[in-house]
């Protein structure tokens, strides 16, 4: 501990808390109108049906999302992500269990049981509303609704048939609202209801995970940014125009995109990191990866991203431009929830949030594999064949350089292990030697003999996730035993999310370390201005040797980071030209 | 202090209590308001603020039923409530100030709450008894306006209320300090109390004993104890009777706010008859006949020459027209007892006997106070002598080093750092433990809510950015946390020191192994 802590203490070093809750997504004039303040949620077909114009506008976008909307539930890519592709339609699941059912208990109890029953996409128990028992049982609900009551989204039950509960929530937001004040939390038992206004929709979450304020306001955030990468923020004028506007009709079909975003929340450490990950690969091959991206971006493409899953391969923007992680993540959620994606090139308008807000830009998206797919991003909304020319080339260069089938080697052989954790610095070889060959070496004497019996690393190491700051990016070690089911996986990364809240604390924060042992983890934390480490452990773990396990891991983190990282991708930054869009503004269409 | 500085106070205060089974037609809203501060808020505002807080009970119902709203945090106040009985809601909503200081605990805030009802009912039994006593609801108005308000005005800061806030995270409300005793003292403290006792004669009789601000004995229920230790601190023993004189308690606001001076106590009672005024000017059932007795009245304590405490709270008793002696309400055996309270130097001796057993009333009480005097005086002055030499002073419970607090939820016990030692700590290392203190209250609310009588084991480590070490322990129903400030920079240095602590001074009741 005292070696590394000599690298926390400088104080001149600029906050290791980068990204402050992005003000661009927020309007400038919130102020609501008063009038709304009465719940009243007479939906008017007449007055919807004046935004013809508007409905015509994103018709092109609902279609196309409509069609996957109508697609199998279990047609999504993320079976494989947790190790398992058959497709059940069991329907006992992960949040959307009802409390009294819930495993979170008992470890043992937690692995077969949810093994059995994998996530699926799109929305479920769609015959439940607000008076059905099961429904307000239901662990954490997520609304979307306008800001004159009318729902918009629900995770649980027919939006329809909530319009009641949804005029609630709105009217508890302007009874606030009309004492001069904004609500943003309220408590009750073990139950949490989070309240979110962004102009003229509203964002609502009730929970009972014991995620903090701050994960589920991150959550509420990110569904936020993921409408708008839907819709874009023009949006708003609608609710200008009509404030009963209808946006339901905007949003057909999408409910697996949501969904999916949701599902992401217990899985995804880039959902709280803000900040992205790579998927693992040679030095060479990402550069040879990276090589041809700068080329088709050079040919004016705004970013090119090479990404397997939710991990990138490479990624290049042009000049100046550069992604926001959280952009990065609703993209990829958009695409890889959204079938119709996979079965052909697409070329579909989206809105980067954190890029710019208002404004529409163009994915090119083609899968090269069933998991690793390209997405080239333009302003211009004519660029389809273009892209489609810099694809093949890409596509080329790729095959060529053998990369797809390096990529399909990694994501066979997995990412970092904690058993494989080195027990002292040696000079390094490839990661490919350290991540397959070793692990097949279990009797190795450079490993602690427990690895081979499953119950983690050195010193009752379990997980560690290694963040750093400069590069925005993450990586974190395999989901391994004893941390077995998508269960235990989710309590482990909503613990890790509670020691990120508590580590940045508004006002106070950042904390510099951290160490919290309750009864099913110890956790260690450091932050430092390069990089953040979070690491849980065995709740039995002795506290010396898991602070020299820590040492160990980041010391490891930097042997092999030109594998595990992107080297040389420009941070995300703020000065994007915004200029350059103004004629996509949807102004035009509304 | 006119009735302008008042309003002035409210500012970034609201406290209301309310009954949910009271004006629940159209037009009869008022009803259901049981005290309101301030109380010139206009009616309107003053429903809207119930109708906020009656709003989100129902809500929260819908998905919490066994435990609904108990705070709303909006971007300038935070709501908390506590429902002290059955469907009697207290809610406090306090102002999250620009200025830094505004930040506090919910838990501390719900304490107040909490606290002001324990000790209403010690001194007139439940809210719900006195409303169905009488219930168009006038009788408990005119109780809980004089009672509400006294109890405030110990908050009060030259003109403002000030809230304990991120500065009390080293205390903890709700429960007692204790003084320890050697061996021999502590038998001399029992023959005492059997002395004390035997001169009420065959009746069940409780007592307390204090030395300074600090529980010695007591024979009475937990919840008792807490609440006569309480008002014991707030307005009996020696500190609490030379009102004005700083104060190291861990109870009294006092010791840190800058009340100086015999100067506050008139502004106290000021504080509150105006407002008493003012509130059976606009009250909905305006009549202000009942007496009312108003025992945290300050000021209104004195000592009399045979050495037991008298006031004139109570009034006259009409049979013998002696001054009334002061009575409290068990919670343990809801029964009525007179209290009869006598100081010899640094000791307080509290007597408690059931009112339904003394014969002939006062000239009763007067026979058990002349017993005192007579069989126990020698004792006292033995047992003083001896906790007087054994006691260190106000920081007798410093550890140099260490800023701390421990606390025993299962015996309901706290010991923490002097104030004065506390007050040593940076702002940040005191934010920092502030929102620790918070991260845990809500660890151990989830533990109460999900698995019933599993308690929380609990243990963090922060290294805050002013590089102070925050460290909290939760385990078998005690709490610990410190703040180090100069220790060295590793978290086994930090753990060390904290082992050394639990082993030292709380028999390891914190160590790992």
């Amino acid at each position: 501990m005292s070696s590394s802590s000599s690298s926390i203490s400088s104080d001149d070093e600029p906050n290791s808390n980068p990204k402050p809750v992005d003000d661009e997504l927020s309007l400038a004039s919130v102020t609501l109108n008063e009038s709304n303040g009465n719940g009243s949620i007479n939906v008017n077909e007449n007055e919807n049906n004046r935004q013809d114009g508007g409905e015509i506008a994103w018709g092109r976008k609902n279609s196309e999302v409509e069609v996957e909307a109508l697609s199998s539930p279990s047609s999504s890519g993320y079976a494989g992500e947790r190790g398992s592709s058959s497709e059940t339609t069991n329907s006992r699941i992960e949040d959307d269990e009802i409390q009294q059912v819930n495993n979170d208990d008992g470890f043992v109890d937690g692995v077969n049981h949810s093994r059995a029953s994998p996530w699926v996409p799109g929305k479920r128990h769609v015959d439940e509303d607000d008076a059905s028992i099961s429904w307000r049982k239901r662990k954490k609900h997520f609304f979307i609704l306008s800001h004159s009551g009318k729902p918009i989204y629900s995770r649980y039950g027919d939006e329809h048939k909530l319009a009641g509960f949804s005029a609630t929530l709105q009217a508890i937001i302007s009874f606030v609202e009309n004492g001069g004040d904004r609500v943003k939390l309220v408590r009750a038992g073990n139950h949490q209801v989070v309240f979110l206004v962004k102009g003229p929709i509203y964002l609502v979450c009730i929970s009972c995970t014991e995620e903090p304020y701050e994960s589920l306001k991150g959550q509420l955030e990110l569904i936020y940014g993921q409408m708008i990468l839907i819709l874009t923020k023009s949006v708003n004028r609608c609710f200008e125009k009509n404030p009963k506007f209808d946006m339901t009709p905007l949003l057909g079909g999408t409910d697996v995109v949501f969904s999916s975003l949701i599902h992401s929340f217990s899985w995804n450490p880039a959902t709280f990191l803000h900040a992205y990950t790579c998927l693992p690969l040679a030095y060479a091959t990402r550069q040879a990866a990276g090589a041809i991206l700068q080329d088709v971006a050079d040919s004016g493409v705004l970013f090119a991203l090479l990404m397997c899953k939710n991990k990138v391969i490479s990624l290049v923007g042009a000049q100046k431009a550069s992604l926001h992680p959280d952009d990065m993540l609703l993209l990829s959620n958009f695409v890889m929830s959204s079938e119709s994606f996979r079965t052909s090139e697409c070329f579909s308008p989206i809105c980067l949030p954190r890029y710019n807000p208002m404004a529409f830009l163009y994915a090119y998206v083609h899968y090269f594999d069933d998991d690793t797919y390209l997405m080239l991003l333009t302003t211009s909304s004519d660029a389809f064949y273009h892209l489609k020319d810099c694809r093949i080339r890409v596509e080329t260069v790729l095959l060529k350089s053998n990369v797809l089938s390096e990529v399909q080697r990694s994501l066979l052989e997995g990412g970092m292990r904690v058993e494989d954790l080195p027990l002292d610095p040696l000079p390094r070889s490839s990661i490919s030697h350290r991540m397959s060959q070793q692990r097949l070496l279990t009797d190795s004497p450079e490993r602690f003999r427990e690895s081979s019996v499953g119950i983690g690393g050195p010193a009752g190491l379990w997980n560690f996730i290694y963040r750093s700051i400069y590069l925005d990016q993450y990586v974190s070690s395999e989901i391994s035993s004893p941390i077995n089911s998508h269960q235990q996986q989710k309590r482990l990364y909503r613990a890790y999310q509670k020691l990120y809240s508590s580590m940045h604390e508004k006002g106070i924060g950042p904390h510099r370390t951290q160490f919290r042992r309750d009864e099913n983890y110890v956790l260690l934390c450091w932050v430092t201005p390069d990089f953040e480490l979070y690491a849980a452990f065995d709740p039995l773990a002795d506290k010396a040797l898991a602070i020299k396990t820590c040492n160990r891991v980041c010391q490891w983190v930097k042997d092999v980071e030109n594998e595990i990282f992107l080297q040389g991708a420009s941070p995300f930054s703020c000065a994007t030209d915004k200029a350059e869009f103004a004629a996509l503004m949807l102004e035009s269409y509304l | 202090m006119g009735l302008a500085s008042v309003s002035t106070a409210s500012e970034g205060i609201q406290f209301c209590i309310f009954d949910l089974r009271r004006g629940q037609n159209e037009g009869q809203e008022l009803d259901k308001i049981l005290f309101f501060f301030p109380a010139d808020l206009p009616f309107s505002t003053q429903l809207s603020v119930i109708g906020l807080s009656e709003g989100l009970i129902t809500f929260t119902r819908i998905f919490s039923p066994e435990a609904a709203c108990e705070v709303i945090e909006a971007e300038r106040h935070s709501h908390v409530f506590y429902e002290a009985e059955a469907d009697i809601w207290m809610v406090m909503v306090v102002e999250k100030s620009k200025e830094a200081e505004a930040i506090w605990r919910i838990e501390d805030l719900r304490k107040v709450l909490k606290e002001v009802h324990s000790l209403f009912v010690m001194f007139y039994g439940p809210v719900r008894a006195m409303l169905e006593k009488e219930p168009n609801g006038g009788l408990i108005r005119s109780h809980l306006y004089p009672f509400i308000m006294d109890y405030l005005s110990d908050f009060l800061v030259g003109k403002k209320l000030q809230l304990p806030s991120f500065r009390d995270c080293l205390k903890e409300r709700g429960n007692v300090q204790m003084l320890t005793v050697g061996r021999e003292a502590a038998i001399e403290v029992q023959s005492l109390v059997r002395i004390l006792e035997s001169c009420v004669g065959n009746t069940q009789c409780y007592s307390l004993i204090l030395f300074q601000d600090l529980l010695v004995s007591t024979t009475l229920s937990p919840d008792d104890t807490i609440n006569l230790f309480t008002y014991a601190v707030q307005r009996l023993t020696p500190h609490a009777l030379s009102s004005g004189a700083s104060s190291w308690s861990y109870l009294r606001r006092a010791s840190t706010s800058s009340h100086a001076g015999s100067g506050s106590t008139l502004a106290h009672s000021g504080f509150v008859s105006e407002q008493i005024y003012h509130s059976s000017d606009i009250s909905p059932s305006g009549d202000n006949n009942h007496h009312v007795s108003r025992p945290l009245q300050h000021g209104k304590w004195s000592k009399g020459n045979d050495g037991f405490l008298v006031t004139d709270i109570w009034g006259v008793d009409v049979g013998s027209s002696m001054i009334a002696s002061p009575t409290v309400w068990l919670q343990q055996t809801e029964e009525r007892m007179y209290l009869c309270t006598y100081q010899y130097k640094g000791l307080t001796l509290i007597l408690l006997m059931p009112v339904s057993s003394i014969l002939n009333g006062e000239q009763g009480v007067s026979a058990v106070k002349q017993q005192v005097l007579e069989n126990a005086s020698l004792k006292i002055l033995k047992v003083e002598e001896k906790l007087s030499k054994g006691w260190g002073g106000e920081n007798a419970y410093h550890v140099g080093g260490y800023r701390y607090l421990l606390v025993d939820g299962d015996r309901n016990i706290s010991r923490a750092s002097p104030p004065g030692k506390v007050t040593t700590l940076t702002k940040e290392s005191l934010l920092a433990m502030s929102k620790l203190r918070e991260e845990v209250d809500l660890e151990k609310g989830r533990a109460k809510w999900d698995n019933a009588g599993l308690e929380k084991d609990l243990e963090v480590c922060i290294r805050a950015k002013n590089n102070a070490w925050v460290i909290a322990r939760v385990t078998r129903g005690k709490e610990l946390y410190m703040v180090l400030e100069k220790a060295n920079e590793t978290l086994l240095y930090a753990s060390d020191a904290f082992e050394k602590f639990s082993s030292r001074y709380c028999n390891g009741a914190f160590s790992l192994d």
